[in-house]
């Protein structure tokens, strides 16, 4: 079973995520920070990063490019409210960007070509 | 003896006098002025002092002092025309000085100048050539001729000038305005012609230049070391060359001929021109040098404009970012709880035991909370531009708002302290745009402060400024930090959640007040409302 670790500062969306997400049939945990995040990550291994850019106070690029150098083999999905950040730099970092819906076949197709690929790979 | 004159001769009346002119009768009713000033010239006068008998000593006494008187005359006379010259050129001088004083054009001194050097009523010469050094060309350039190109239009216009009258200022005038721009035109080709560059060191202008000397020629056809080109152009021989040098630099020469007259150049002449060629190349370099700055000025005002152009495309560039930012912030704000509803109400849709996801549904009405909120805020910031102010109790509106914020204070664990100073007058604001900003820095320090913290409200006044201050005692931040809380929009987390304290600055500028962050002596920090009754809006 893929696993999938969802970063969100909100909690309504965490359980949005997760719940959906299960639905699917992935394992799902939550962090609504980069310090839950990060202990999560020492604890388990993941398929997928789901990622916030915007984390209260602070950035989910700054733990984007963390994840990058130190779990290579993990895909990552910025997932955001913002549209404009696929114009950052360091956006480009990550596997997918997708903008938040309430429709989250986007999202759902994501992650499949991304776990697809892995497997490919 | 046989007298002729009317001293001795009966039959010779003083009216019969060949050297009493038309104005001088006075003199026929006053002998000894007569005496003095024509008598002795007189012919009837001499001839009757020769025909005294050489017997008589008083011949040779008379004799003695009408040679001594003819000779004092004309001591006189010469001194007199000496003064008339000096006069002439103090005149000018003072002229040249007016105009150095109220002038920076050069064309407008050049005309005096030139004037002057051609017109009866300064020096008299008929053409006058002036030759500017550029050093970018490293070249002597002719820059004006005055003067008539040949006998007719000399006749004409010394006839033009005899009976206008004008004063000297007043022929440098005329010529400044009408005539400067067509004599320049008239003699262009001369003045091309006889540029001269400065490398060629035997040029009589350079020469003069070099020697810092006026060089007088009266021979210029026969004389080698004048250059043939030179007078074959000028079409006279006889000329004068008049360095100009003005605090040791050199700006160029002056040549003046009588082109048409021909007449000889004295030395008084040269004298006066020479004296006169100091404030001349001063007032020169003077005006070319205000010229060049003008240039330099108008540079300046261009590059202005153009910067100020540019700044102008940077506020509305930043303008527009700015309200591409706000546009986003909001976009994200909405999003996230749209995202949520949209996401549940999917779910539950598709659901199919409805019973076990009912949690989905409280979670729908906080996020249309949310919006609500989020929109409630937009409101505010929109509302804030135009404040409606009446009079208000300040400290009502601290009780009003720490009542209203217990519930949240509950929640988080923390307390309110409130502290006022009772008797403050009644002020004019918004209530409920101050009311928003107390509970936007309560709010925002409610995320600061740890559980079982202590905000403190105070109020106060000191003459015209009101101060609302919520304080704790634990947070401490940095200059970045209190900036970028200020700064609108920049943090979009804050829309929805009250801690918009950029728009409560918004607010209390709009009300000619601010938002103070200080940092207390003791730790922690002040967020003080300011109001200054002086400067409301």
């Amino acid at each position: 079973m893929s696993r999938i670790l969802i970063v969100d500062d909100e909690a309504s969306i965490r359980l949005l995520y997760s719940q959906e997400l299960a639905d699917e049939g992935y394992k799902v945990d939550t962090a609504a920070n980069i310090a839950e995040a990060l202990d999560l990550l020492t604890k388990n291994s993941y398929d997928i990063a789901l990622l916030d850019i915007k984390l209260k106070n602070e950035s989910g690029l700054d733990l984007l490019q963390k994840l990058v150098k130190e779990q290579s083999e993990m895909a990552i999905i910025l997932s955001t409210a913002f549209s404009c950040y696929k114009d950052d730099f360091s956006a480009w970092l990550a596997d997918s960007y997708v903008v938040k819906s309430s429709d989250m076949q986007e999202l759902k197709d994501e992650i499949k070509r991304l776990l697809a690929r892995k497997i490919a790979a | 003896m046989n007298f002729s004159c009317c001293w001795f001769n009966p039959d010779r009346s003083p009216l019969d006098c060949p050297h009493i002119a038309e104005g001088e009768e006075h003199l026929y009713s006053a002998p000894r002025k007569r005496f003095v000033e024509k008598c002795l010239n007189c012919n009837w006068f001499q001839h009757d002092i020769a025909e005294i008998p050489e017997s008589d000593p008083l011949k040779r006494i008379v004799y003695i002092l009408s040679e001594e008187y003819k000779e004092q005359k004309e001591h006189l006379q010469a001194l007199s025309a000496f003064l008339t010259s000096k006069s002439r050129e103090i005149k000018f001088l003072h002229e040249l000085s007016l105009v150095l004083q109220t002038s920076m054009e050069l064309d407008e001194v050049l005309s005096v100048a030139m004037t002057a050097i051609t017109s009866g009523k300064g020096f008299g010469m008929n053409r006058a050539f002036l030759f500017l050094i550029d050093r970018d060309r490293n070249l002597l350039v002719g820059h004006l001729g005055v003067g008539p190109k040949d006998y007719e239009e000399a006749w004409r216009i010394w006839d033009e000038v005899d009976r206008s009258n004008f004063s000297l200022k007043q022929l440098s005038s005329e010529f400044y305005k009408s005539r400067i721009d067509s004599e320049r035109a008239k003699f262009q080709e001369i003045l091309e012609q006889l540029s001269v560059p400065l490398e060629d060191a035997g040029h009589i202008f350079n020469r003069a230049l070099r020697e810092r000397r006026t060089m007088q020629i009266d021979d210029g056809f026969d004389n080698p070391e004048i250059d043939q080109k030179l007078v074959r152009t000028l079409g006279v021989g006889r000329f004068i060359v008049m360095p100009l040098i003005s605090r040791n630099r050199s700006i160029g020469i002056l040549l003046a001929d009588n082109f048409v007259t021909n007449k000889p150049i004295s030395p008084r002449d040269l004298q006066s021109m020479q004296t006169f060629a100091f404030p001349l190349a001063f007032a020169i370099e003077r005006a070319s040098l205000y010229g060049r700055l003008q240039e330099e000025v108008d540079k300046q005002i261009q590059a202005n404009r153009k910067l100020q152009e540019q700044q102008e495309l940077i506020v509305r560039m930043e303008q527009m970012a700015v309200v591409g930012r706000i546009t986003a912030s909001i976009a994200h704000s909405i999003r996230n709880p749209l995202t949520a509803i949209g996401g549940f109400a999917r779910s539950l849709l598709r659901s199919n035991n409805i019973e076990e996801r009912k949690g989905y549904l409280e979670k729908l009405v906080t996020e249309a909370k949310n919006l609500d909120d989020v929109l409630e805020e937009v409101i505010s910031y929109s509302q804030s531009l135009h404040p409606e102010m009446d009079l208000w109790d300040l400290n009502q509106l601290a009780r009003s708002v720490a009542r209203e914020m217990q519930p949240l204070l509950d929640e988080k664990g923390l307390s309110l302290t409130l502290s006022v100073k009772e008797e403050i007058p009644k002020t004019l604001f918004d209530y409920k745009q101050i009311a928003y900003c107390l509970r936007s820095v309560i709010h925002y320090l409610t995320g600061l402060i740890p559980r079982g913290g202590i905000i403190k409200l105070e109020s106060s006044q000191k003459d015209n400024i009101f101060r609302l201050s919520a304080s704790d005692s634990y947070t401490r931040l940095t200059a970045i930090e209190k900036s970028e809380l200020l700064t609108p929009f920049l943090n979009a987390e804050t829309l929805g959640e009250g801690g918009g304290l950029a728009l409560c600055q918004i607010i209390l500028e709009r009300h000619g007040g601010t938002l103070a962050i200080e940092d207390l002596p003791e730790g922690g920090t002040r967020y003080s409302i300011i109001l200054n009754k002086e400067v409301q809006v």
